[in-house]
């Protein structure tokens, strides 16, 4: 048996160098076939290039001539910002070497209390202000155990709050309302002066809505009157009298109108009904102008009401169409429009005066709705009884004691404050505290994407930076192309936020493996590589990815077996999906891999250590399994079969790794190989398109790999992420 | 669009709808027995007043109804979905006059909000936003960003001009049934034949009943009559509207009405009465094709309306019980017994 294994080894070994040499001589063959063609191309296309190139020069010339000064300008930039380069360097270095930088980074969870507060009812709003200048009270809104606390107070507080939040949202719409930077002083809102500040803004409102009116009304008119622009086009060409339609005739009864296009059909039907006319002479975007003529008579009141209803709006026929010229009539509706547009610059600077006369009390009025705020926000969280008034929540363990004397300090009347650790049942309910270490927060927010850590379970974060750095830059390793999205990343850090640091991160991994591989924008000649290139070592580098893939692997379903374990969840952790057996069963058969290949023998420990290990895995499932005997047994089969299936394939996923770090080199070399058979400028052209090239596509599917085995090879096996964030009660702070 | 998909998912859910046989047997059940029948908690909650358990029992059954609908438009096509959609929006829109006369009567705010339904986002309305509104007319011009755009700015402008509850009202009510029209004519063609015999009964009825209240109950003329009118899809069109609006009493509108209206609304003396024969129609019509029709969306749109149809009937047996009203009003007004108390219109000369 273990002489087919060793010649199945061997086979496989074989077909494997190969299928790379076949590649890489038919990679050469491609090359050196398509060389001589490219050159002739190339010889054939020389006279006519030079010919475009001798015509185009005095235009480039000229255009050179004109962007010198921007040029000079840009060099002159230029020349700080490459200046930036050295203190840019030395700022990341202090970075580093600073304490803040190493700190918060963890992979158990900040242990959380679980805070009871029990205040006197009128210090409730003192309570929460300080609960929220502290920003480490996460409130828990489940209903109080005890029965007797029932009440709900604040509740007219909050109605209050939204009413004046409401108004004040309002009015930054009309006028900006200026956002303070800090508050100036933090202190209780009492209901009196909220109830007040409601009833300003009450006012306020009234007056920045008159103005909001007066914008619509003149709004409102403009179009009214470029309506009446369209219909006097129309009006010209006709051959009628019109001075005969401006008044109601004896028997005759005329209204000539606009009216919506959604209310025409029904208008038409009510118009005929009242024994009148409606012809529509001008159809405009979402209005119809119509004439509606009938006999006066008792239906003129029904056909008001109709007409008020369709939202009819009667156009004003022009006096003295007969002897003024339709320009003449059009000069008077744009003076009409000038007007209009006089009228809103005065409202403007209406406004405008009526903003700095109520800014600093708008300004105070937000300032004091900030500091309302987190008793509102709190507000569901809290009971009474009587006087009495509790308010629960969870507070990071660390932060209990600064919140205590907090509270001491703050509140006038005497308090309670009990704290005592999560129970068991309560873990899906504790926030977890993400962490605010500097380089692992964009991480963080990679991690997010999947799910946030359940309280007791290990933050993947940290792992997870170091195994992405390792796998991004093994798999796109270079100087040159590390050192681009460095200083992309860098270039674009106001725009990024946070995670410029990621990229730059990314970036000096790629520049690390590059100099382990010695590659510079795909040069593999340029600088000796510190350890192998890749491309010269294929096998070697897959081995590398299988050995990191095992190591990976292994440390995942380590972490999901400590995972249950904290969770009690002791079952799960021995012979659940990844838990301990599956540990055993998966490190047995790499054992036994290892034999075959270094002794051409799986080997009988192992052998039995697999054995066993699949054994107690189908028995689990087994005795764990309510179905008919049949099904039963095919489940058990199937679902054994898949674990040693899952397995293999999972191990293998990361070749990947190598695959990539392989293809990165190739592309290079392909690039470099196009460069070759160019001129100079040819060359250099290609070579920077090239390495764009690499960059983005490359660059992409690379960080879309890398996510994959992070994700389904990792994750998926250790990290629940059913947990949620810690938010904790904080001071609004900022517009509204 | 999963025919079959939603076909089996309609036959499925209209297992649940109460059969009409049922109804006379549903009108001897206690309290606490139509709670266990109909799964209804909220009755049999002690610490709950007659007002918070009617209204208890009342959202449940809504939510029901509207949990289904997004069931059932999850595997439709856009305009499909849209349509059924325009149909459920009919209880955003009780909200939305629940507001209005909060606003209108300056009612405060808990008040109105004790009146408000707990809608499913997919229908509901931004009701904390049109809360801080000041006035209708801010309320309504809140509501014209988003899906409520065009019964908003109807509203809005028809309140503009008149500054009437009423019409306000009407207009709301106008827009949403022009609505489902409108986008009757945006279906699949495969659908449309069915959807239109079902709709087309739904705004026969509408357009018949606010035709008669109208004329006959608000004395409107018929002009003002005929523009507050959707003309319907099937049988009450435009041309026959316009016909019917100049008549001047109820026999003669029923004597004018088309087969099969005519027949079915024959002898009516009373609004009631024509309003309940006109609920068999619609209904009738839904029966019909759930059992027959061919396509789903019809099919969805028919359980729909039983299924509506019977959380109304529970609903006024529920109300009645704890109301404590004799059985037979309660009969009479889930439509097991005919009505005994017309109202006088005016007749032919």
């Amino acid at each position: 048996m273990s002489v087919n294994k060793q010649q199945l080894l061997s086979a496989v070994q074989q077909q494997l160098l190969s299928l790379w040499a076949l590649l890489r001589g038919f990679w050469t063959k491609l090359l050196a076939e398509a060389k001589p063609q490219l050159r002739a191309i190339a010889a054939k296309a020389e006279p006519q290039v030079q010919a475009i190139a001798a015509k185009v020069e005095p235009q480039i010339r000229a255009i050179a001539a004109k962007v010198e000064p921007q040029t000079r300008a840009i060099t002159a930039k230029a020349g700080p910002a490459l200046r930036q380069v050295g203190p840019l360097i030395g700022q990341l270095w202090r970075e580093l070497r600073s304490p803040d930088s190493w700190r918060e980074i963890r992979m158990r969870p900040l242990l959380m209390k679980h805070v009871r507060l029990l205040v006197i009812t009128d210090d409730l709003p003192q309570a929460s202000l300080t609960l929220a200048e502290t920003e480490s009270f996460h409130p828990d809104t489940r209903p109080p155990e005890e029965q007797l606390l029932s009440g709900i107070p604040g509740r007219d507080y909050r109605e209050i709050y939204q009413q004046a939040h409401g108004r004040l949202e309002k009015i930054a719409k009309v006028v900006p309302v200026e956002a303070a930077a800090d508050l100036d002083e933090v202190r209780v809102i009492e209901p009196d002066e909220l109830r007040a500040i409601n009833e300003q803004l009450t006012e306020r409102w009234a007056e920045a809505s008159r103005f909001e009116e007066g914008f619509r009304r003149i709004e409102e008119q403009d179009r009214f009157i470029r309506e009446q622009q369209a219909s006097l086009e129309n009006f010209s060409n006709l051959e009628i009298d019109l001075g005969a339609l401006r008044n109601k005739t004896r028997f005759l009864d005329f209204y000539v109108g606009v009216v919506p296009r959604e209310n025409l059909s029904r208008l038409q039907g009510a118009v005929t009904l009242a024994d009148h006319l409606l012809f529509t002479y001008l159809e405009r975007e979402q209005s119809t102008h119509v004439v509606i003529v009938g006999p006066r008579g008792e239906q003129e009141s029904q056909l008001a009401s109709v007409l008020s209803s369709a939202s009819f709006q009667p156009l004003p026929i022009p006096a003295g169409l007969e002897d003024a010229s339709p320009e003449q009539k059009q000069d008077e509706l744009n003076a009409k429009r000038q007007q209009l547009q006089a009228e809103r610059k005065a409202l403007s600077a209406e406004v405008d005066a009526w903003e700095r006369m109520h800014r600093e009390a708008l300004r105070s009025a937000q300032q004091a709705l900030q500091m309302a705020a987190p008793f509102v926000t709190l507000d569901p969280s809290i009971r009474s009884a009587g006087h009495l008034a509790v308010v629960c929540g969870w507070v990071p363990a660390r932060e209990f004691s600064a919140l205590e004397a907090r509270l001491r300090a703050s509140l006038s009347l005497p308090f309670e404050l009990e704290s005592r650790n999560p129970t068991p049942a309560e873990r899906p309910l504790v926030p977890t505290v993400a962490t605010h270490n500097r380089f692992l927060a964009p991480f963080s927010m990679l991690v997010k994407q999947y799910g946030i850590p359940q309280y007791g379970e290990v933050d993947p974060t940290p792992l997870f930076a170091v195994t992405f750095l390792l796998m991004f830059g093994s798999m796109f390793g270079d100087i040159g192309q590390g050192a681009v999205i460095a200083g992309v990343a860098w270039a674009f850090r106001a725009k990024l936020g946070r995670f410029y640091r990621f990229g730059i991160i990314a970036g000096l991994s790629s520049m690390f493996f590059g100099v382990l591989f010695g590659s510079i924008f795909g040069y593999e000649e340029i600088l000796p590589a510190l350890w192998k290139s890749p491309i010269h070592h294929p096998i070697l580098m897959l081995q590398i990815a299988l050995g990191y893939g095992v190591l990976f692997i292994a440390i995942a379903c380590g972490l999901a077996i400590y995972n249950r374990i904290a969770v009690k969840d002791l079952a799960a952790a021995v012979f659940g999906h990844h838990g301990l057996v599956n540990l055993i069963f998966y490190l047995a058969l790499v054992w036994g891999a290892v034999g075959i290949a270094t002794n051409s023998s799986f080997g009988t420990a192992p052998l039995a250590l697999v054995i066993v290990a699949l054994m107690a895995l189908a028995g689990y499932a087994w005795s764990h399994m309510k179905a008919p005997i049949g099904e039963k047994i095919l489940v058990v089969f199937i679902e054994t079969l898949e674990t040693v299936i899952g397995y293999i394939s999972n191990t293998l996923s990361f070749l990947r790794v190598a695959a990539f770090s392989l293809n990165h080199a190739a592309l290079s070399l392909a690039v470099l190989t196009l460069a070759g058979m160019m001129g100079p400028a040819g060359h250099l052209i290609t070579v920077i398109l090239g390495n764009v090239f690499v960059l983005v596509l490359e660059g992409g599917i690379v960080m879309i790999q890398v996510m994959r085995l992070q994700y389904y090879e990792g994750f998926s096996r250790y990290f629940s992420g059913d947990g949620h964030e810690f938010s904790p009660l904080k001071l609004r702070r900022g517009p509204v | 669009m999963h025919e079959p998909y939603l076909n089996t998912r309609v036959s499925a859910m209209a297992e649940h709808l109460v059969d009409p046989d049922e109804v006379m047997a549903l009108c001897g059940l206690s309290l606490p027995e139509l709670a266990q029948r109909f799964g209804l908690e909220g009755l049999l909650e002690e610490s709950l007043d007659r007002r918070a358990k009617s209204r208890s029992v009342k959202q449940a059954l809504i939510n029901t109804l509207l949990d289904e609908l997004r069931i059932l438009i999850r595997p439709m096509e856009a305009a499909e979905a849209g349509l059924i959609l325009a149909w459920g929006r009919k209880y955003a829109l009780f909200n939305l006059k629940t507001l209005l006369r909060g606003k209108l009567y300056e009612l405060n705010q808990a008040e109105i909000r004790a009146n408000l339904f707990e809608l499913p986002a997919h229908v509901r309305l931004p009701q904390q936003d049109l809360f801080q509104a000041e006035g209708v007319l801010e309320l309504l011009r809140k509501l014209e960003q988003g899906p409520y755009s065009l019964i908003a700015k109807q509203g809005r402008e028809v309140f503009e001009q008149k500054r009437d509850p009423f019409a306000l009202e009407a207009a709301i009510d106008q827009r949403y049934y022009s609505e489902m029209a409108r986008r009757l004519q945006q279906v699949h063609d495969s659908s449309q034949p069915e959807l239109k015999q079902l709709l087309g009964a739904m705004l026969d009825r509408v357009a018949l009943m606010w035709l008669l209240r109208f004329r006959f109950s608000y004395a409107l003329s018929p002009s003002e009559t005929f523009y507050q009118l959707v003309p319907s899809v099937r049988l009450l069109h435009r041309d026959r509207l316009l016909t019917l609006v100049n008549l001047d009493s109820l026999e003669e509108i029923i004597a004018a009405l088309p087969e099969p209206l005519q027949s079915a609304l024959a002898g009516s003396q009373s609004l009631i009465e024509v309003q309940q024969r006109l609920g068999g129609y619609v209904t009738q019509e839904a029966r019909r094709l759930l059992a027959r029709g061919q396509s789903g969306v019809a099919r969805s749109l028919a359980y729909l309306i039983l299924r509506e149809h019977g959380v109304l009937m529970l609903f006024a047996l529920v109300q009645g019980q704890l109301l404590g009203l004799p059985r037979e009003l309660v009969e009479i007004a889930v439509e097991a017994q005919p009505p005994d108390c017309a109202l006088p219109l005016p007749s032919a000369a």
